[in-house]
């Protein structure tokens, strides 16, 4: 168990470095002089040979490979080609911000996915079924701009119960942000809700025909009680990776919500670094969604461990991996 | 930042709303703009909300930096001079001026009694550091250059600056109207970025780069109390965002803000919103690259303009709110303007194509999201070209990256600039050979004599008269076109009064918010 | 399996919907230029944003254009881009999976590091940057697009291909001495085929939708080419005045989605891919 565990952690690391390494050669092999594309048309000769130098653009790869990765390690991802400040302290605050509408839409859109999942599987070919089905299928083909245009115009614009923007930019206080949140989260909720109750949904029809709810069912048990005490509680764990990749998605910044917001949040930064070319800052948000994402994963795999006990003995790491566990895949948004 | 809503405006914003989605049925309305914004007594105390796009991360409340925080200087700050609507030079702090005979050195008095912020007194020091500093290389101040004619600045007495010149300019004083040219105090070039201390007609409260800020009334300004007793600035940048800003009330008021005809509808028939019109306050350029190779040739250029009506890019594209430009650089307020309207026949361009083997020339032209009307007037100029068989393919590119990478390096492309210079600093500033804006890189020898020649001129009238024939001179083998000049289309609060606005000057003393 | 793709014509309805819902605006964009009453281009400055009238059944955008011409017109580049790239990643994909099930140990071992590396980095940030630099040509979009879904497809393939590559066929191709890639070809791809064609359909939904997503942040088409994403984001702020200017993509562009993750249902079902399950996202 300690060893799977460890052996879980150290495939993780690796991918980090190996993520890490990723983002800065693919920096490095950006066609064209970036100091002379940062300055643009009119810069001098001599503010060139300054940013190059600052960049450390003269040095070897590797040995900058190095530097940077120690210092990324210890927090350090050196300062902003465009603002000059901090990139650390940029990025903190904008991670925070989207923390503030990451966690209520993980803690409302899973609680309620799950559920409505339960629901569905439960009824499986009822009407209240087919609606929650119908609801997401089109809940996943509607892109989340079009909703959060959609919510704008309906409660912020035609009937101004929110704000429709966040005016205070990257300044902005917790109280702030607060009745801003609102609509970005409930965009949100839509966008990953439909994928979870999809997988709960399915989870759940396989829970109920295994032959340990069959069995408790024909032994008299109340077959509410066979739902929420014995098959709602495994059937989550085959979720877990549809529910890790989407709060891993959601703390990555998400790009359309919070430009459509003007939310300061991680996504808004990171549309603004990529057209302002400010390398630093991407490295750095490239670094921290990577954390983020192989973080979740692990969590959801050392969860799904300790909440299932079968996987302790059965599962050899071996067989683990033929195994037809569910792959947890990325999605782009 | 909730608004605040009463029963009231819930249900008249969600009838507005409704009706809005009426409209859509026979159609939208038809754009109407009430040619002055609305004018009338303005209550006392009230706090208005500007939103704004943001310079940069970077931006500064430096006038002279290319990343000063435009909305913020008029409110801070003074210059020596101003210009009026007509673009003549007119007083701001300096009461009075004059030059010598051959107009190379020029003298200022200052208003006295003047104070900044911090209660210092303006003194002719001051004028002569906030000069020194835009012309120090260091500051790379995008006036630099027009003021680089300036040898030396001396400081009289307490209220009486000199500017020596290097050659003869009898427009000096008009150079001075710059946003870039607010005094400053002495020796604060370092710290002005963030203090933003000026003699306006507010004081700074909190000020952060590419964030909020906001201004509280000077009580002791020399030319009365402002209206408002507060400006809250807040940078939005993307547009849409800030248009839904001022629709969902968040806003009174986007600065720096040109709608787009559609927008500029839904705002003006959005319950508690309107729209006020600066006048030809954006002039749209379309700058043929003269290195390039395709525009080289000036039968080319010739070409090009020959083969496209600008009435028709007015009404295509800004739905007419605006004014034809026909190819003249100088928008038709100024005094100077040279009322020309060029041959327009694209038979003729064909022919001439024909003649220098460039029948069915084809080319990119290369638009943004930068501006709301470039991708309208790139794809009205494409359709009108095409009558003279040219083939323009459209090509977006992103807006951050459009003048760093586009400008002044591929052969066509739509800019533009705001209205508001004299007519001696845009002549010189972006025609002239070798200057730093000068677009299209255009180089003639004769415009720039004409140039030198006016400048020595100090007769006004035999002055003006070579002014025009510099602009006749741009008609005619310029590489810049300028299709339209477009009204602004400014969106604001209905609650707004005294809302007024034109080239770089925007009054920020009578601005106020409707009494209740 | 053979006999799995053969009754492809006993299809639940659903299923025939989404194919229906695929088949129809493929066909509309491959026609939309017999279709489209109008050139989706040709400006008019006359009627800018005029209501629906039988001249105009959807009215015009802010330059005069007609919105029913260009909603046709707009699945075209959507499309094309799409098709492109999912068959692209899906290829590459295919093939970095079964190599990596198929050698299984240290090469495994390395490209699943490699993906699981390459998945960690936010797709969107690579996305926005690779369209930044490299401009949003259509081979660029593709490239890029694959790019990101490549890692994903993999390991969906991988997963698939073990038990395949257990099985006693391969074993026996093995021992008479077969080279590995003709196995792979033979003996694992024929077998993998169900899950491949799954996420494909898969794939495809969320690609039209990442294509659509581009051009409404303005890294997708170059107007005035008519496309869904580049249609919303031109008139969104218009919706109040012109809405069918917006619900018209939104329409169109749904309609093709709903149809693709419908057709990955059904094709999920019908070969026992249990997608709802394993499809995340």
């Amino acid at each position: 168990m300690l060893r799977m565990i460890s052996t879980r952690v150290a495939t993780s690391v690796v991918t980090l470095f190996l993520a890490a390494f990723f983002v800065f050669f693919a920096v490095q092999a950006l066609p064209g002089d970036v100091a002379e594309q940062l300055l643009g048309q009119n810069a001098t000769d001599e503010a060139v040979a300054t940013l190059r130098e600052q960049l450390g653009l003269d040095t070897n790869v590797w040995v900058r490979f190095v530097e940077w990765l120690g210092n990324a390690v210890t927090g350090d991802f050196g300062t902003s080609l465009v603002s000059g400040a901090s990139v650390s302290s940029t990025l903190w605050t904008a991670f925070s911000h989207s923390l503030l509408i990451a966690v209520p839409a993980i803690v409302v859109g899973i609680t309620v996915s799950l559920l409505l999942g339960i629901l569905a599987g439960a009824r499986r070919g009822t009407t209240t079924d087919s609606s929650v089905s119908v609801l997401s299928l089109i809940a996943m083909s509607i892109p989340e701009f079009v909703v959060a245009t959609l919510l704008v115009l309906v409660l912020a614009i035609a009937i101004p119960v929110f704000p429709s923007v966040v005016l205070e930019g990257p300044d902005a206080t917790f109280g702030d942000l607060l009745p801003a949140i609102v609509l970005p989260c409930i965009t949100l909720v839509v966008a990953m809700g439909a994928y979870i109750i999809r997988a709960m949904r399915s989870s759940t029809i396989d829970g109920l025909a295994t032959e340990y709810a069959t069995t408790a069912t024909l032994k008299g048990v109340p077959r509410r009680r066979v739902l929420w005490r014995h098959v709602a509680p495994t059937a989550v764990l085959p979720v877990l990776p549809v529910v890790s990749i989407n709060v891993a998605w959601l703390l990555g910044g998400v790009v359309v919500v919070e430009s459509v917001f003007n939310y300061p949040g991680l996504g808004k930064l990171m549309i603004d670094s990529v057209s302002t070319r400010d390398l630093p800052v991407l490295q750095a948000i490239a670094v921290l969604s990577a954390v983020v994402y192989v973080t979740v994963n692990l969590l959801a795999d050392l969860l799904a461990l300790a909440a299932d006990p079968r996987q302790r003995t059965l599962h050899q790491p071996r067989r683990r991996r033929s195994s037809a566990t569910p792959v947890p895949q990325e999605d782009i948004r | 930042m909730t608004p605040s809503i009463d029963r009231r405006t819930l249900l008249g914003g969600a009838l507005g709303g409704i009706a809005a989605f009426g409209l859509a049925a026979c159609g939208a309305p038809a754009l109407s703009v009430p040619e002055r914004a609305a004018t009338g007594t303005a209550r006392r105390g009230a706090t208005l909300r500007i939103a704004r796009p943001a310079a940069s991360a970077a931006e500064t409340l430096d006038p002279a930096s290319s990343l000063s925080a435009y909305e913020y200087l008029g409110a801070l700050y003074n210059r020596l001079v101003r210009l009026d609507r007509e673009g003549e030079t007119v007083p701001d702090l300096a009461t009075d001026w004059s030059s010598n005979a051959d107009a190379t050195v020029w003298d200022f008095r200052l208003r006295s009694g003047v104070r900044f912020h911090d209660g210092q007194r303006l003194t002719a020091r001051d004028v002569r550091y906030t000069f020194e500093h835009i012309l120090d290389p260091d500051t790379a101040s995008p006036q630099a250059g027009a003021l680089s004619i300036v040898a030396g600045i001396d400081a009289v007495d307490e209220t009486s600056v000199r500017f020596r010149l290097t050659t003869p300019n009898a427009e000096f004083p008009s150079l001075l109207t710059a946003y870039q040219c607010y005094v400053i105090p002495e020796d604060t070039a370092d710290t002005i970025g963030r203090t933003g201390i000026g003699t306006g007609p507010f004081i700074l409260e909190s000020y952060t780069p590419a964030g909020a800020g906001a201004v509280r009334a000077n009580e002791d300004y020399f030319d009365g109390r402002a209206t408002l007793d507060r400006i809250e600035f807040y940078s939005i940048q993307d547009t849409s965002a800030r248009v839904n800003a001022l629709l969902s009330r968040q806003v009174d008021l986007l600065s720096q803000t040109n709608l787009d005809n559609p927008t500029a509808r839904v705002v003006a028939n959005s319950p508690g919103t309107t729209v006020a019109r600066v006048a030809n306050a954006q002039w749209y350029t379309i700058p043929m690259l003269a290195t390039s190779e395709e525009f080289a040739d000036p039968r080319m250029r010739q070409a090009m303009k020959l083969a496209y009506d600008p009435q028709a890019i007015l009404s295509t594209a800004l739905q007419g709110t605006g004014t034809a430009g026909w190819d003249n650089p100088v928008p038709p307020e100024l005094a100077a303007h040279l009322d020309v309207q060029r041959e327009y026949d694209p038979e003729k361009a064909r022919s001439i194509l024909k003649q220098i083997g460039r029948e069915g020339f084809s080319t990119r032209i290369y638009t943004s999201a930068y501006e709301p009307n470039f991708t309208a007037i790139a794809v009205a100029f494409a359709d009108q070209v095409k009558q003279a068989g040219i083939d323009l393919r459209i090509t977006n590119v992103a807006a951050d990256s459009y003048y760093t990478q586009v400008w002044m390096s591929e052969p066509l492309m739509v800019s533009y600039w705001f209205t508001g210079r004299p007519v001696d600093q845009l002549l010189n500033q972006i025609f002239r050979t070798g200057s730093s804006y000068n677009e299209s890189a255009w180089s003639n020898p004769q415009f720039d004599q004409l140039l030198d020649a006016a400048r020595a001129d100090t007769n006004d009238a035999t002055r003006r008269q070579k002014y025009q024939d510099a602009q006749q001179l741009v008609i005619d083998d310029g590489a810049d076109l300028t299709p339209v000049f477009g009204d602004r289309l400014v969106g604001l609060s209905e609650d707004v009064v005294n809302y007024d606005e034109y080239g770089f000057e925007f009054d920020y003393l009578a601005l106020g918010l409707k009494e209740d | 399996m053979i006999t799995r793709l053969r009754g492809l014509g006993q299809l639940t309805p659903g299923t025939r919907i989404g194919l229906a819902f695929v088949g129809f605006t493929v066909l509309v964009a491959l026609l939309a230029p017999w279709l489209a009453p109008y050139d989706p281009v040709a400006t008019d400055a006359e009627n800018a944003l005029a209501g629906a009238s039988w001249s105009h059944w959807l009215g015009t955008d802010q330059y005069g254009r007609d919105i029913l011409s260009r909603t046709i017109e707009g699945g075209r580049f959507a499309l094309l881009v799409s098709l492109l790239a999912t068959t692209t990643a899906v290829v590459v994909g295919t093939l970095i999976g079964s190599v990596a099930a198929y050698y299984g140990r240290w090469v495994d071992g390395a490209i699943t590091r490699v993906l699981d590396a390459v998945l960690a980095v936010p797709s969107v940030l690579a996305l926005l940057l690779i369209v930044s630099v490299f401009g949003n040509s259509v081979p660029v979009l593709v490239i890029a697009i694959a790019v990101v879904y490549v890692p994903a497809v993999a390991r969906v393939v991988r997963g698939a291909a073990r038990p395949v590559l257990a099985s006693g066929y391969v074993t026996a191709a093995k021992a008479r001495g077969e080279r590995s890639l003709p196995i792979i070809g033979r003996e694992v791809l024929p077998n993998i085929l169900d899950t491949v064609l799954v996420e494909f359909a898969m794939r495809a939904s969320w690609v039209v939708l990442l294509v659509s997503t581009l051009s409404f942040l303005g890294f997708g088409v170059n107007p005035p080419t008519p496309d869904w994403g580049l249609m919303i984001q031109e008139n969104r702020t218009a919706l109040t005045v012109a809405p069918a200017g917006t619900i018209a993509p939104i329409v169109a562009l749904s309609l093709l989605v709903v149809g693709l993750n419908l057709a990955a249902d059904g094709l999920g079902k019908h070969f026992g891919v249990d997608r709802a399950r394993r499809g995340v996202l």
